[in-house]
């Protein structure tokens, strides 16, 4: 023990549960070794603070029961509403919101109608029946398309 | 419960929320007690748990070991440090012991602070230790020692202070 240091030991276990043997032994080394003397005080020291603070506990107020019992109360009555009514509560304000959106795009959808135009009638008129025949439009137009100019031209001739 | 939540807390205000918390908590589990333990056991880990939690929810305070010693501190140390280990117990010199604890404990994580408080404040086994916490007693025993090296260190830090530097108003 004289020339091992006792740090090792102090740290193992509270000085509070050493032996007088233990302690006798912990001591002499302390007293010849100076870094295990500051250790040991220190040690020490910290079991006394230690122990003070485990005294330090808090007791009950007197209110504490009721207000325990009030919570309790709160948190049943929690419980006890359906599931259906909680799930509405916490899902109101998203329901309203999604609701007056729906509402809204309707009343813009009416309000703001489109105009509905054929694409045929609109094209039909931009090709003759010559280009037609030539083959310079063919690309660009659709099978209606080229039977309509084509049709149209020759009730014009007749 | 309130000398469980009382190791994590010194106000009044928040032992008594953890201790309303532990008992709203153990009612809404009381289905799930199966028996098998005793029903203090079992409220006891309800409760260590609930005050580590709300301890690492908390802001940890900033370590300010040695920088602020009182004056009451600095001659608790000073009147301590001469005397052989019984200790004059008077109230007052109880609350600036307390208090020290409270600002080396403040280094620990609050588990270590567990740990140690129970064992070496209050002579609990490793065992109980381990019961009350759902730790294993490897567990705990590894964490009492790390923790008594840490708290011995500080107090190694504020005994250096005290006789090295001055002491703030």
């Amino acid at each position: 023990m004289k020339d091992k240091h006792i740090t090792e030991i102090l740290d193992n276990t509270s000085i509070a549960n050493f032996s007088a043997g233990e302690l006798d032994e912990v001591r002499a080394h302390a007293e010849s070794c100076v870094s295990c003397r500051g250790a040991y005080e220190a040690a020490r020291l910290s079991g006394v603070v230690l122990r003070s603070r485990a005294q330090a506990a808090v007791e009950p107020s007197p209110f504490f029961q009721t207000r325990v019992m009030a919570a309790l109360r709160e948190q049943q009555a929690v419980e006890n509403v359906p599931a259906m009514l909680r799930l509405w509560r916490s899902s109101k304000a998203l329901v309203s919101s999604m609701a007056v959106t729906t509402a809204a795009l309707a009343a813009l959808s009416f309000l703001l109608p489109t105009p509905v135009t054929s694409v045929v009638d609109q094209t039909a008129s931009v090709y003759s029946a010559e280009s037609v025949i030539m083959g310079q439009s063919e690309e660009q137009m659709t099978y209606e398309q080229v039977l309509s100019t084509i049709y149209a031209d020759e009730d014009e001739a007749k | 419960m309130f000398s469980v939540a009382s190791r994590f807390f010194r106000q009044r205000s928040l032992v008594e929320e953890a201790a309303q918390e532990v008992f709203l908590k153990a009612f809404t589990q009381l289905g799930s007690f199966e028996g098998r333990g005793s029903f203090e056991g079992w409220l006891t880990r309800i409760a260590t748990n609930t005050c580590l939690n709300m301890v690492r929810g908390a802001k940890r305070r900033p370590e300010s070991l040695a920088s602020d010693l009182s004056d009451d501190e600095h001659d608790w140390l000073e009147q301590q440090s001469g005397s052989d280990g019984s200790d004059q117990r008077s109230v007052e010199n109880s609350l600036v012991a307390t208090d020290l604890a409270d600002r080396l404990l403040a280094v620990l994580p609050p588990e270590d602070q567990q740990a140690l408080l129970m064992i070496d404040g209050e002579d609990a086994s490793i065992k109980e230790v381990a019961e009350a916490t759902g730790w294993s007693e490897s567990k705990v025993k590894v964490r009492a020692f790390r923790a008594r090296r840490k708290l011995r260190e500080a107090m190694e830090k504020l005994l250096s202070h005290k006789d090295g530097k001055p002491v703030s108003k």
